[in-house]
């Protein structure tokens, strides 16, 4: 089967009237990884619960390896791990007893692997789910969703609440390895720094629409960040199309958002700007740009 | 199946708190019974009587808990994903949360009331008024039941959703509605099929309460609001549909003509109008009576109650038919008057049966339960009078005149006699009608004198029926069977025995005319006369009963008709009725017929 591990189409969510995802549509090969970002209330959330089949959209539909997540939804279960955005296991059961429910439920099911992840974690097996910690939550909850060596890791947020080491070590030694082993992984986060370095694609959600989808190289490749030794700015706003202009000390800032050397040099040498720097930029400053210009940030 | 049961077992799991203390509750009773002060022999009074209190106190309390917070406290404290992010099926967390719940509730019923059980032994029903399965028949559906209301309310309540403003009106509704139904049939005596109504609705709403849960699930999943809405849209669809099937059959129940009945008929009718008063069931309506007053002058007939039966009285003049309509414990009283379309309410109402009516219908007493005797005017709608009876015992009471009304109270030495006068009100006591026994009596046409009957005595006596002085011994020892006035002031009664009755006609005042063999009669009763036949009913053996048409003048039988069963007309005719008789009602096989005795001729009413 070749079909998309991830297709969304036209989804749309409304709690009322507001508009909280806002005609959708994405698609996500096999084997990438997919980072959904956006601000607070952005609407992602909603967009995980219909992709997993937990909301039943307004409009359009959301299908995993080809199959409707809505009606779908206990058999494609199977090959999803989930890391949700809020802790949701029963607090009285205690992590083993958690791990030996779930056992139960998938065909396929690593004990030995999620004692080993929770024992690197830290986490003990006989806690009671309630009185761990936010991260630890969070862990106990990546282990499960890993028990069942996922075809797809869908994962809401999984940095909310973890320390910086622990963070560091999610990102690193555990999502970065399963996308090297080719898992398809759809997270959603703040942390643009932590998916740099795996994420295929990043998509970037504002007040329900998508704003951005695109593969990170290529987004990495169009947006610079140009610093002027003089003042006043001038630039043809034709041929590079700032985000972000600004005054940078005595001269002054400008982010682009379809950057080329050629015609960077072709204004350098027209226009009399004097000195220029160019820099690369890191997700985390695009997704700045690009949310602050949204706010009008422009100046 | 597979993963409902892993959900079961990890629901419980997670509540085994609640059944150790449903085994704490266990023990209790036994502490409490070697309290100090409690003696040896009450010991096992209170371990089973406590144990049975705990329990089911217990019982109660936990299935409202559980059933406000086993699907909504997951749903409102977003902890649902746990179950959806899981390859299970709505149906399975449904069920499984479900199971866990009824395994619980009667788990810790059992639990609790077990070992009391146990230790009471054969005592059990000796201490207790009820057995333990006539105990949990009871508690545990309740129970149960309460514990999926809970529930509903506790999904409504959680989703803090406007919705439950239409939750509250559709169960307004529901409940109005069924009460609407409920009352239409008992209006109709269907309590039978009342209850099996009941449980239709009641199996409807389990299963609206038990399917919404899971259909809330599949279309709510982790959202409690669209859990509101999708058990809403169940819950109030099945009742709907429930209730619209109830409907449709209790309005096809409610609709049954007159040809319909079919079995359990009984009649009333009027002795000299056109007024007859027909009950019955009818197949497909189980317990369901239904009333008609047929009017046989136009063939017209009016639904009235099923009871009515009962409670209907025929003014003298044969032009109106008084019929009571149940409202709860009391009825309304509504007047049927001749060619009238609509009955006239009277605005009166009575205890079932405690009323009369004056010869034309214009004016009603009523007696209430606390002893008032209350006399109004139809035309006017008001009270006339009303007084409340100094002597107690009453009996019998009928207008003389619209002014006056005669009053039988029983009494030492017989049957006092009083009479109330509207225009000067008060009861005044004018004699009383001596008797050993309890006696039957029947007023000439002008109300002056009075035949007497004693029940257990042989005989009847001619007296003055406003004192109750005795004017003449009319038959003494020769096996009286019954005796009236007829419209002319003349006197009939029937005595003999068995083989050889014979119907004596005397004038008025007791002086013999003629006499009539009627043959072989066990059972007889003189229904009336139009002038020149009187008609009787007699049981003439082999479950047959006769109807004479016998000419009065000449003292010979006209015409007999073999009959099924005579139907009662004048039943509480205490004086002959002004208008002549028409026709006579009977049942047998083939239904209502009537025969009328100038001619002959026959007609069907019911069945045919």
């Amino acid at each position: 089967m070749t079909e998309n591990a991830i297709h969304i189409s036209d989804l749309t969510v409304r709690y009322g009237r507001t508009m909280a995802v806002d005609h959708v549509a994405l698609s996500m090969d096999r084997g990438s990884v997919y980072a959904l970002v956006g601000r607070n209330g952005a609407g992602k959330s909603s967009l995980v619960r219909c992709l997993l089949g937990l909301q039943k959209p307004d409009l359009g539909s959301a299908a995993l390896f080809g199959e409707d997540s809505w009606s779908r939804r206990p058999a494609l279960m199977q090959r999803v791990g989930i890391v949700t955005e809020e802790a949701d296991a029963p607090p009285e059961m205690s992590v083993a007893a958690i791990a030996r429910f779930c056992s139960r439920l998938y065909a396929k099911w690593d004990q030995a692997g999620v004692e080993s992840r929770l024992k690197t974690f830290g986490v003990p097996l006989k806690s009671r789910f309630g009185t761990l910690s936010k991260g630890q939550k969070k862990q106990v909850s990546l282990a499960l969703a890993l028990a069942i060596s996922p075809e797809l890791l869908v994962l809401d947020d999984p940095t909310l609440g973890l320390d910086v080491v622990a963070r560091k070590s999610l990102f690193e030694e555990v999502i970065g390895d399963l996308a090297d082993r080719g898992t398809t992984i759809f997270i959603t986060t703040h942390d643009l720094a932590g998916v740099e370095t795996f994420a295929d694609r990043v998509g970037m959600m504002e007040h329900g629409l998508l704003m951005l989808d695109e593969e990170v190289d290529a987004l990495k490749s169009r947006f610079r960040r140009i610093r002027f030794a003089a003042q006043p700015l001038a630039v043809d706003t034709a041929a590079l199309r700032p985000t972000v202009m600004r005054s940078w000390g005595s001269g002054g800032e400008a982010v682009v958002s379809n950057y080329d050397d050629l015609a960077f040099e072709r204004i350098r040498s027209a226009s009399n700007i004097g000195a220029a720097e160019v820099e690369a930029m890191s997700l985390e400053e695009i997704f700045i740009a690009i949310a602050g210009g949204n706010d009008g940030g422009n100046s | 199946m597979r993963n409902a049961l892993a959900i079961a077992v990890r629901e419980l799991e997670e509540k085994r708190f609640v059944l150790y203390a449903a085994l704490a509750f266990a023990v209790l009773p036994f502490l409490i019974a070697v309290i100090p002060g409690i003696n040896t022999r009450s010991r096992l009074d209170a371990i089973v009587t406590t144990s049975f209190i705990l329990a089911t106190g217990f019982t109660v309390g936990l299935a409202f808990i559980t059933g406000t917070s086993f699907i909504g406290r997951d749903l409102s404290d977003g902890r649902m994903s746990f179950y959806f992010s899981r390859p299970v099926s709505s149906l399975s967390i449904w069920f499984g949360k479900l199971t866990a719940g009824i395994l619980m509730i009667v788990g810790c019923f059992g639990f609790i009331i077990g070992p009391a059980r146990l230790f009471a032994g054969q005592n059990w029903d000796r201490v207790f008024p009820a057995t333990l399965g006539e105990a949990t028949t009871y508690v545990l559906p309740a129970a149960l039941g309460l514990f999926l209301i809970a529930h509903v309310i506790g999904t409504f309540a959680r989703s803090r959703s406007h919705l439950i403003a239409f939750d509250f009106a559709a169960a307004v509704i529901c409940g109005i509605a069924i009460l609407l139904m409920a009352r239409s049939l008992a209006i109709g005596l269907a309590f039978i099929l009342i209850k099996w109504l009941g449980y239709f609705l009641l199996a409807a709403l389990i299963v609206g309460m038990a399917g919404g849960g899971a259909w809330q699930l599949e279309r709510g999943r982790t959202d409690r609001r669209r859990n509101h809405l999708a058990l809403s849209q169940f819950l109030w669809g099945t009742m709907a549909a429930a209730l619209l099937l109830t409907a449709a059959y209790v309005t096809w129940v409610v609709s049954v003509k007159l040809t319909d009945l079919g079995s359990g008929i009984r009649a009333t009718a009027s002795t000299s109008g056109p007024f007859a008063v027909i009950t019955g069931k009818t197949r497909g309506r189980a317990d369901y009576q239904s009333g008609f007053l047929l009017n046989t002058e136009d063939g017209s007939s009016t639904r009235i109650d099923g009871s009515a039966e009962w409670g209907v009285r025929y003014t003298r003049d044969g032009r109106s038919a008084v019929v009571p309509h149940m409202e709860g414990a009391f009825a309304d009283v509504l007047i049927y008057r001749q060619g009238a379309k609509k009955p006239i309410d009277t605005g009166l109402t009575v205890a079932h049966g405690d009323f009369f009516v004056s010869d034309d219908g214009g004016r009603i007493a009523t007696l209430s339960n606390q002893n008032i005797l209350s006399v109004y005017d139809v035309a006017q709608k008001r009270s006339l009078a009303s007084v409340l009876l100094p002597f107690s015992g009453f009996s019998q009471g009928f207008f003389v005149t619209p002014d006056v009304l005669r009053l039988y109270f029983v009494a030492a030495g017989g049957l006092k006699i009083a009479e109330l006068d509207v225009r000067a009100p008060g009861v005044h006591e004018t004699g009383l009608l001596a008797s050993t026994n309890s006696v039957l009596f029947y007023t000439d046409p002008s109300a002056e004198h009075v035949l007497v009957r004693e029940r257990r005595a042989d005989g009847v006596t001619l007296n003055d029926a406003r004192t109750g002085a005795l004017i003449t011994t009319l038959a003494h020892g020769t096996n009286v069977r019954t005796a009236r006035y007829l419209r002319d002031g003349r006197i009939a009664f029937i005595d003999g025995p068995g083989s050889t009755a014979v119907l004596h006609i005397l004038s008025p005042a007791g002086v013999p005319e003629r006499d009539v063999p009627l043959g072989p009669a066990r059972w007889t009763m003189i229904i009336g006369d139009d002038g020149t036949r009187g008609v009787l009913s007699a049981d003439t053996g082999g479950g047959h009963q006769t109807l004479f048409a016998i000419n009065l003048n000449r003292g010979v039988i006209e015409r007999r008709e073999s009959i099924g069963v005579w139907v009662p007309s004048g039943r509480w005719d205490i004086r002959p009725p002004i208008e002549p008789l028409r026709e006579v009602f009977y049942s047998d096989a083939k239904g209502i017929q009537t025969w009328n005795p100038a001619t002959g001729a026959k007609k069907m009413i019911t069945g045919g």
